[in-house]
C-alpha cells in the first residue's frame, strides 16, 4: 500500500489513527486492531524512513497497540466467573478515538465563527485618564537636559579603545639573552632577570630559566629560605 | 438628556472592551430592563443601509461595531489578515471550551499529546486564563477560557456555543463490547 506522508499533517497519534479508519473504511466500533496496527506502524516507518522525526506520542500508541494485538491473540481465559465479563481491549481505544473526534469535529465549527467574526471590526477603549506624563513640572528645557545626559551617558558607555602590543618574545631569545648576561657578569640574581613587568616578558624570562636548568646549564643557588637566589652559568663555575 | 445619545458615546468610548447591561444600568442610573430597551432602540437606529456601525453582544459585552456587509472595504486597509487559529489551538480550545475547568492533563488526554506549549499560546492570546490551582497532585494550574475567547468566535455567552454532539445510545451501546465477539483473525 502506497502511504503518502506529510509532515506535521497530523495532530497527534488519535488524529493519525482516526485518518487510517476512515481511510480504509474500517467502522470505528468494530476496529480490526490488526490490521491498524499495521496501518500505523507501516506509517511510522514510512516516517522514519523520511528521516522524520517521530514524536514520542506516536511511539507510545504503537507500543499500546502491538500490546493490544498480543492480548488479542491470546485465546480468552475460559475460566467463566458469574458474570461472563472481560474486557475487550479495544474498548479504551475506542473511547478515547470517539472523544477525540468529538473534538476534532466541532472544530468546523469554530473555524466557520472565527471566519464570521472577522468580518466585523471593533475598537480599543478610548484612554480617558489624563495623560500621566503631562504636568506642569514637565517643560521643554527638562527634556532637553535629560537628552543631553542621555548624549552623555551614551558617549561614556563606547568602549575604551586600548592599544595591545606584543614583544613577540621567544624563549629561546631570552635563553641567548640570559646567557649572555651570565657570561658578562658570572652571576645573577634571580630577580634581577624580571627586569620588566609585562606579564608576557615575566613568563618567557621563567620558561627560559627552567629550560636552562633543565639543559644543566644552570646552577641555582639559595643559601637560606627567602634569599634571593643566585643563578650562575655551569662552565662559568668550573673556570671559576 | 437623550439617554440612548449617552448609551452611544459610553460604547464608542470602551470599543472592544464594551460594557455590561449591568454597567451601562449603573452608569445612567436605570434599571436593566429600561438599559435592554434602550439597546434595542439604539440597535434599531443602526439597522438602516445609511449606517455604518451597529451593536454587538459579543462575550458577555455590548460592542459598537462595523458592520459584516463592509468588511470588503475594510479590508482594503489591511494587507494581509491570514492569522486564524490553528488545527492544534482550535482542538485544545474546544476540550477546554465544553470541559472547564479543567487542568493540563485533562487536555492531554483527550488530545493523546502534550499540550503545555499550545496552553502558553492560548494564555499568552489571552483566550483561556489560569483561575487556580487543583488539589490534585502536583496542584497543576486550572484554566478556563475568557470573554475574549467568546468574542473571537462572535459568541455572546457560554451558552451559544455549538452544541457538542453527544455519543448517541447506539454509539454507547457499541462501545459496550463485553459481549462482542472478537472479530480479529
Amino acid at each position: 500500500m502506497d502511504y503518502k506522508v506529510t509532515i506535521n499533517k497530523f495532530e497527534g497519534p488519535l488524529d493519525l489513527l482516526l485518518h487510517l479508519i476512515k481511510q480504509s473504511e474500517i467502522d470505528i466500533y468494530d476496529i480490526s486492531i490488526e490490521k491498524i496496527t499495521k496501518q500505523y506502524l507501516d506509517y511510522i516507518r514510512a516516517m522514519e524512513e523520511l528521516n522524520l522525526s517521530i514524536a514520542s506520542e506516536y511511539l507510545v500508541m504503537a507500543a499500546e497497540l502491538i500490546e493490544m494485538k498480543s492480548r488479542l491473540l491470546l485465546p480468552p481465559v475460559q475460566e467463566d466467573t458469574d458474570d461472563n465479563y472481560e474486557e475487550d481491549p479495544r474498548e479504551g481505544l475506542i473511547k478515547k478515538l470517539l472523544a477525540y473526534k468529538q473534538y476534532k469535529e466541532i472544530t468546523t465549527q469554530f473555524k466557520e465563527l472565527e471566519e464570521k467574526r472577522k468580518q466585523i471590526y471593533t475598537k480599543a477603549p478610548l484612554n480617558l485618564k489624563p495623560d500621566d506624563y503631562q504636568s506642569e513640572s514637565v517643560n521643554l528645557s527638562i527634556l532637553l537636559d535629560a537628552f543631553d545626559k542621555f548624549l552623555v551617558r551614551k558617549q561614556l558607555d563606547q568602549p575604551l579603545s586600548t592599544k595591545i602590543t606584543k614583544i613577540g618574545l621567544t624563549v629561546n631569545e631570552r635563553i641567548n639573552k640570559i646567557r649572555e648576561i651570565l657570561i658578562k657578569q658570572k652571576q645573577v640574581k634571580f630577580n634581577d632577570l624580571f627586569d620588566i613587568i609585562n606579564k608576557e616578558y615575566i613568563i618567557v624570562t621563567f620558561l627560559a630559566i627552567l629550560e636552562m636548568a633543565k639543559n644543566q646549564e644552570l646552577i641555582i643557588k639559595q643559601t637560606n629560605n627567602f634569599d634571593n637566589i643566585i643563578l650562575s652559568i655551569k662552565g662559568s663555575e668550573i673556570n671559576a | 438628556m437623550h439617554k440612548i445619545a449617552i448609551l452611544e458615546g459610553l460604547l464608542f468610548v470602551m470599543g472592544d472592551e464594551g460594557l455590561s447591561f449591568e454597567q451601562i444600568g449603573d452608569i445612567l442610573n436605570i434599571p436593566i430592563n429600561e438599559v435592554k430597551t434602550l439597546v434595542t432602540e439604539l440597535k434599531k437606529t443602526y439597522d438602516g443601509d445609511d449606517r455604518g456601525l451597529t451593536v454587538n453582544f459579543l462575550g458577555n459585552a455590548l460592542k459598537l461595531t462595523t458592520k459584516e456587509e463592509h468588511q470588503a472595504y475594510y479590508q482594503k486597509l489591511i494587507e494581509v489578515d491570514e492569522n486564524n487559529l490553528s488545527q492544534a489551538a482550535l482542538e485544545t480550545l474546544a476540550i477546554i471550551a465544553y470541559n472547564e475547568p479543567v487542568v493540563r492533563t485533562q487536555i492531554d488526554e483527550i488530545r493523546g499529546v502534550n499540550s503545555s506549549q499550545m496552553v502558553r499560546k492560548l494564555v499568552a492570546k489571552g483566550l483561556i486564563k489560569e483561575i487556580g490551582r487543583s488539589d490534585l497532585p502536583g496542584r497543576p494550574i486550572i484554566y478556563r477560557t475568557t470573554n475574549d475567547f467568546l468574542d473571537y468566535f462572535g459568541i455572546a455567552s457560554k451558552d451559544e456555543l455549538p452544541p457538542l454532539k453527544e455519543l448517541t445510545a447506539k454509539e454507547k451501546d457499541d462501545v459496550d463490547l463485553y459481549n462482542s465477539v472478537y472479530r480479529e483473525e
